[in-house]
């Protein structure tokens, strides 16, 4: 059986009422019988003051007459007569008068009977409970009367008081009747106030994947809002995502057209031109139009892995190495263009992530550098620690490191106090990146206006992904000499204590 | 015929700029929309092929330009987001053609031609002449059903003085329809190609208009 609010709440309500119920009609019935106790009490004191007044010969006669305690309750008060007063028992009195020095006046001959004649009489005035033939009597002992007398009187007690027992039946009478209806209330009134959970699901179940929009109900209670709040909150969040994921299918798709239509065209022209040396020129067009094409879709691939992994196998690595064979697999293109490329980096220096995608994240740096770069410029690559202060403050001061819209924050590192990072950072002196442009520069397929480069404006994206998969984020500022551009890639730096498996960004 | 090429990718601009010389235009090849306002502020092009997305000005932006500025070029565009919406808003955005990623680059030639010829106000594509059959697009001339052969910069002579009959046409504006931006003009050139013309074709087609240049008079 599943879990029910409806049924937990029933269940406490009733049980609550139930105890309290309890718990009013225990003290009731105990206050009833003290107070019934006590009333009897000061009735057998009063006879036993009587008794004190009456000499010997009354004394006798009164012994052998019975004395129905209920007679003379009923004649003093009449009120107190109940119709549920089921007690019909006689209530004689026994009595038993002596002398001060312990020889019996007088007394009922009933005690004979129950071997209480010569019970011995209590040291003082007050109540006693005794067992007499089988049946507890409440006896009031009065010494040092008037007459020198002491006095004894005997009741039985009263083990089933029909006065007790009347106001207990009036407390759990409506009770009993009470809690079925109570029970029924609280059943419809749960019910009611769990309506609004009720009108949300048929809500959401009547939802289907293109309907994306808030959901609304209506008035909603507060304690319903949150949740409510909480699935709109979610609905939203993957509204953008769709939206984005779309967006990105349709980029990837107009991207992929570009090439295409570059390969056709030269493949036209190919088969057009009888010059055979100008044919040849079209053909190797249209091999690197193939290239162009396949490094797209190879990006695009590896954006979606990186997209779709949460987790990642982490290891100690150091950037610096990793830089080393990122320099020497881009050494030619950077020898083609007469750049010269310089490595300070602090071997040290120890992060903990994938060595492949650091490498990944290298090669796209190094390739936009030396291909957005001047010819016979130069180029340096620094890898090196850093406590807690990201970066040295930079003339254009980037707050925003991830510009892709509805992307989530990049994950901020721990604000430890002196905490080391790393810091890698790839510069040039080319013409740079307009300011305007610098923030969307790890936007999916942006290309900083006026570069006459080929690229397919995911190189970046991918760096910043990949930077955000190890907690690590990004900034664009100044290169090298106030020109260029800068790119800052800051980790956390690896100590042992961060060697656990790192929570995963995104 | 001159054309202006605007378009931002490398490898997609030197196919339709080989392509479109393959078919006899003179080809000016703009690689952003800053270059390519110059190039429409300071010289008259038959034709526009427009890249929509392209650096610094975008292509919608220079084509609303060009029309709010009045010049009425036919203009082609040609763009990779090839939805009704993005053809409709090129369309009224004032651009007479539409041709999505991946094109063919004959279908390209052949929407040019028709643009061309519709700017013109030609329905069919041969040009007859008095005794003259012309078909721009094989680049034949027929003089009384005899063929003809010219020189590309005779035949792009022709055809300006064709397609502007009535209207002399200055020496410098057929230097303009002759030459693109990297060829050098040679001095004299016009008047050797227009008597050579006139050699092939007949001596009365052309006449000199003094101190202007040379018309083809209107049927």
């Amino acid at each position: 059986m599943s879990a029910s609010i409806r049924r937990r709440l029933m269940l406490l309500v009733l049980a609550s009422i139930g105890l309290v119920w309890a718990i009013a009609l225990a003290s009731s019935y105990r206050q009833a019988t003290r107070e019934v106790a006590q009333w009897e009490e000061a009735r057998l004191a009063e006879l036993a003051q009587m008794l004190a007044l009456l000499d010997q010969s009354n004394l006798a006669t009164l012994a052998n007459a019975h004395i129905d305690v209920r007679e003379e309750e009923r004649g003093g008060e009449t009120s107190a007569n109940d119709t549920d007063d089921d007690d019909s028992l006689p209530r004689d009195a026994l009595f038993q008068v002596r002398t001060r020095d312990g020889d019996v006046i007088a007394g009922s001959p009933p005690l004979r009977a129950l071997n209480a004649w010569d019970l011995p009489v209590p040291p003082v005035t007050g109540v006693q409970d005794v067992v007499l033939g089988g049946q507890t009597y409440h006896s009031f002992t009065l010494r040092d009367t008037p007459l020198g007398h002491t006095v004894r009187v005997f009741e039985q007690a009263n083990t089933r008081s029909d006065l007790v027992s009347g106001v207990a039946s009036r407390i759990a009478r409506p009770a009993l009747i009470a809690l079925p209806v109570l029970a029924l209330l609280v059943w419809w009134s749960i019910g009611w106030s769990l309506a609004p959970l009720r009108m949300l699901s048929d809500a959401i179940r009547s939802r289907d994947i293109h309907r994306l929009e808030p959901v609304d109900i209506g008035h909603v209670p507060i304690e319903v809002r949150p949740l409510v709040d909480a699935i709109n909150l979610l609905l939203s969040r993957l509204l953008h995502s769709l939206e984005r994921e779309r967006a990105f299918t349709a980029d990837a798709a107009h991207e992929l057209k570009t090439p295409l239509a570059a390969i056709k065209v030269q493949a036209q022209v190919a088969l057009a031109e009888p010059d055979p040396a100008r044919q040849r020129l079209a053909m190797e067009r249209v091999v690197q139009g193939v290239d162009r094409s396949a490094r797209l879709a190879e990006q695009l691939l590896l954006l979606a892995r990186l997209d779709m992994q949460e987790k990642m196998s982490t290891a100690p690595l150091a950037p610096g190495a990793v830089a080393k064979s990122a320099l020497l697999a881009n050494a030619g293109n950077a020898q083609q263009k007469n750049i010269c490329v310089t490595l300070n980096c602090d071997m040290r220096a120890e992060i903990n992530a994938e060595p492949v995608l650091i490498g990944i994240l290298f090669d796209n740096l190094l390739d936009n550098a030396i291909k957005y770069g001047s010819e016979g410029g130069t180029i340096e690559i620094a890898v090196r620690r850093e406590k807690e202060q990201v970066l040295p403050p930079s003339k254009e001061p980037l707050k925003e490191p991830l510009q892709e819209p509805l992307q989530e924050p990049l994950q901020e590192p721990a604000k430890e106090p002196l905490s080391e990072r790393i810091l890698v950072s790839v510069r040039d002196d080319g013409p740079g990146v307009a300011p305007a442009d610098l923030a969307r520069l790890t936007n999916r397929f942006f290309r900083a206006t006026g570069n006459q480069a080929t690229g397919s404006g995911l190189g970046l994206s991918i760096v910043a992904r990949i930077a955000q998969h190890f907690g690590a984020t990004v900034r664009f500022g100044t290169g090298l000499d106030g020109r260029g551009l800068a790119v800052d890639v800051s980790f956390p730096a690896y100590t042992a204590a961060s060697a656990g498996p790192l929570k995963p960004a995104a | 015929m001159r054309v202006l090429l605007v378009e931002d990718d490398d490898l997609i601009g030197c196919g339709i700029e080989a392509g479109l010389r393959q078919a006899g235009f003179t080809v000016d090849w703009a690689r952003d929309g800053h270059k390519a306002s110059l190039a429409l502020d300071t010289t008259s092009y038959a034709l526009v092929v427009l890249d929509l997305g392209l650096p610094r000005v975008s292509g919608m932006d220079l084509l609303k330009r060009l029309r709010d500025a009045g010049n009425d070029v036919p203009v082609l565009v040609l763009t990779a987001r090839g939805t009704v919406v993005d053809r409709v808003g090129g369309l009224e955005a004032g651009a007479d053609d539409y041709l999505g990623k991946p094109f063919d680059l004959t279908e390209l030639i052949a929407r040019c031609r028709a643009l061309l010829r519709r700017a013109q106000g030609r329905s069919v594509e041969l040009i007859r002449y008095r005794e003259l059959t012309v078909n721009p697009a094989s680049q034949t001339v027929e003089v009384a059903g005899k063929r003809v052969p010219l020189t590309s910069r005779e035949w792009a002579i022709l055809i300006q003085l064709l397609t502007n009959q009535g209207i002399p046409q200055s020496r410098s504006r057929l230097e303009e329809s002759l030459y693109g931006w990297q060829e050098e003009i040679e001095s004299n050139a016009i008047e050797v190609h227009v008597s050579n013309l006139r050699k092939k074709l007949g001596a009365n087609l052309i006449r000199t208009v003094r101190n202007i240049g040379y018309v083809m008079e209107k049927q």
